[in-house]
Order: C-alpha cells, then structure tokens, then sequence
C-alpha cells in the first residue's frame, strides 16, 4: 500500500495544493491518522489555506536539522471531522526563508532527502501515521525530486494546456521513469468533463500520449474558483462532485487499484 | 600493495586501502590456494594460525572486491567516469545523471541509509556480487562511504560531515 503520496506538477496553477490539501483532509475523515507537508518553499501556501497564523516551528527548520519532526508537526484534528488524527508541516512563507531555501547548496539537498526518507522510520514506524502527503512545487525544483523520490506514489497535477502536457510527458519519461515511480495522473480543469464522450477522448488520451495510469478527472468548477482557497471541499461540501471525485480517488489508492 | 600472480603467468596488482600487516603471495594450483607468510617477525605463522587464516581471508575478500570492480570498469570501458571524485554530494540531480544500474543500487543504499551488499541485493534482488561491484563502484566515485566491522563490510552515504 502507498503510505507516502507526493503531488506534483509541471507547471504552476494545475491544483496541486487543492488535491493535496482534500486527499489528506479525505484520509483523515476516514479515520485515518495524515500528515501533510508544505514542501512548496519557493510560494508557501498551506499556512494561508488552512488559516494557521503563525507556527513555532517551520518544516525548514525540521530540513535545516535544528529541531526533531515532532515539534514542526501541527496538530489540525479538530478541523476535520470524525475520529481522524490530521497533522500539518507548514513551510515557512516569510520571504527571508524563501530567500534562504533558493540559496540551499547540493550538498544541503542531499541532507534534506535524508531527512526526507528518514519520516518513514519516524513518522510511518514510530508515530503509526497512516499517511504522509507531500505538496510540492512545481517543476524540477530539488525539493520537488527530493519528494518524489521518498514517495511511494506519485500523483501528477496537469491540465490540458499543450505546454502542460508536453512539459508533463517529457517529465514523465525523463525523471519518473528513471526513479521507477509508482504514478498516478490527475486531468484538471477539463471542459465538458460531464459528457461520456470527453471521458473516453481523456482516458485515450492518457493512455496514448502519457502512457501511465488515470488516477481522476477534475472537470472546471466555477465554485472552487469562487471559494477563493477559503473552502476544503471534502470537509465544507460534502455533496460537491469535486467531493466524490476526490473519494473515489482515496479509494483507488488505498485498495491499490492505480494501474 | 599486494601482488598475486596465477598459474596462467596473469599478475594482478592491487593497491590496498588498508596497510596489511605482512605480506601475502597466493598461487592457484588446480582448485586449491596456499598462503605463505613472508614476515615471520610481525605475526609467526605457528604462534595464532587461525588469525592469520582470517587476515589473509580478509585480504582476499578485499582483492576480490577490488577486482569486481576493476572487471565492471572493463566491461563498461568507462574508466573516466570512475575516477575518484572527492566530497561529491549524492543528491537527487546526481541520481538522475548515473547509468541505470548504479542508480538502482544508489537509491537503495539512500533508502536504508547504512548497509551491507547482501542487505542491498535483497532489495534490488540482483546477486549479491552484482550489488558488491556497484557499491564499490559508488565507493570510488565518492558518492559512498565504506566501513568493515569484522567480516562485514557497509556502505553509507556521508550525509554529516560533508558541508
């Protein structure tokens, strides 16, 4: 079974932090004991979506190595209904550490996947979590890699804009592949999603030009543009399709049936 | 430095990293192998037998190693690509730069963090010499680190006191 899932992208704006932030969200209404990272360090975000002010310790710190996981872990239960235990890592959005995270050396990077692969002992073994999600950046960012190769399974964010989907297959081919990443894609954005006909005309179209499996398709909602980021949909809209979209896919990867 | 030369006038010299106390030459006869012991004044062949047998068994262990090596730096033909590279970071780019094969092995050994070849071929499920080779390999290009404790021998990425 996946435990450690990365969401990833090549471009920007494709719904990583939407996916990310309501697959965890779904895991933990289903009891499940998640945790969620922020490794986006080049544009936090995650602080802002789920209205954390202020956190004592940053995941950056946690990277840098100067305090233990358990004191970046934030503790977010209490958003999420049900018996579910959900934790959040936020990164640190000031811009004096996005600064300082830009100017990391190879050799940091190599210390920060370390770490990286290290939460599977501390947090997977030892904390019993269910569940680590990881938000990245998009693009061949060192943290991104770095994600990519501690993951188990991999969900790639893209729309059908043609620099997108060239950008995602020669991703695809040239840095999953090599890693021998367990992937999953996710079509966002798609017109007329409804139709029977785009359905089939999408799911040749990942089979034939991506060549790896369809994890879900995200057709355009307006409401999720109108909520602004404000709204978790799995926890603030139950009925919502994007809801039942983003079950379906928590199910598919918890019963493994990504293939 | 040691020198081993075979029946079939073929000389292998290897160069340890380790200083041996004595010097050892080893001639193939058939199928069996004979140790002579040269430098009776540092350890007396009589006086501890069995820890002289383990020595030379360790150096042979070794020289078995440095000749996996030196066979895959044939096979590939690529001896540029093997020299030495001082404090080289294994970071993820450098992952993505490594031939297939070594790849498998580099992201093994960052997974486990400190392992022997036996613990890596279990998981990448290639031979145990297979695995040694590469490992070794890594060890030259100084992307790894290697450590015996006794007979075993581990490899690691030096992630702390690089940087």
């Amino acid at each position: 079974m996946s435990k450690i899932i990365a969401v990833h992208s090549y471009k920007g704006g494709t719904g990583k932090t939407l996916l990310a932030v309501n697959l965890a969200t779904t895991f933990a209404k289903q009891g499940k004991k998640v945790c969620l990272f922020d490794l986006d360090f080049r544009a936090p975000s995650l602080f802002a979506i789920l209205n954390m002010p202020n956190a004592e310790c940053w995941l950056n710190d946690y990277l840098n190595g100067t305090v233990d996981i358990g004191k970046v872990l934030v503790d977010m239960s209490s958003k999420v209904p049900g018996n579910g235990k959900f934790f959040v890592g936020f990164a640190n959005p000031a811009t004096e550490a996005i600064r300082d995270m830009s100017a990391k050396d190879r050799k940091w990077e190599m210390r920060a996947l370390g770490r990286l692969l290290s939460l599977r002992n501390s947090l997977l073994n030892e904390k019993e979590f269910d569940y680590i999600v990881f938000d990245t950046s998009p693009g061949l960012q060192y943290s991104s890699i770095n994600a990519i190769v501690t993951a188990d399974f991999v969900i790639v964010a893209t729309t059908s804009d043609r620099s997108d989907v060239d950008g995602t297959k020669r991703m695809l081919r040239e840095l999953y592949n090599l890693f021998e990443k367990k992937t999953g894609l996710v079509i966002n954005k798609v017109l007329d999603a409804a139709s029977i006909s785009k359905r089939q005309e999408m799911d040749k179209k990942v089979r034939e030009v991506y060549q790896v499996p369809m994890l879900g398709l995200v057709p355009c909602f307006c409401d999720i543009l109108r909520a602004e980021g404000g709204l978790i949909f799995v926890r603030d809209k139950l009925d919502h399709p994007f809801t039942k979209i983003v079950d379906e896919m928590a199910r598919k990867i918890e019963k493994n049936e990504v293939s | 430095m040691m020198k081993l030369s075979f029946e079939n006038n073929y000389q292998c010299v290897v160069r340890l990293n380790k200083p041996v106390p004595f010097i050892t030459t080893v001639r193939t006869q058939n199928t069996s192998a004979r140790g002579k012991h040269v430098n009776k004044e540092e350890e007396p062949f009589g006086k501890k037998p069995l820890s002289v047998l383990e020595k030379i068994r360790d150096n042979l262990e070794r020289l078995n190693e440095k000749m996996e090596v030196m066979i895959e730096l044939q096979k590939h033909g690529r001896k540029d690509a093997m020299l030495p590279l001082a404090d080289t970071p294994l970071d993820v780019m450098t992952l993505l730069s490594m031939p297939d094969h070594l790849r498998k092995t580099a992201m093994t050994i960052c997974r486990c963090g400190r392992a022997t070849a036996e613990e890596i071929s279990a998981q990448t499920t290639r031979a145990r010499a297979v695995e040694s080779s590469y490992l070794n390999q890594l060890v030259i290009m100084g992307y790894l680190k290697k450590e015996r404790k006794g007979r075993k021998a581990y490899f690691y990425a030096d992630r702390e006191t690089r940087g």
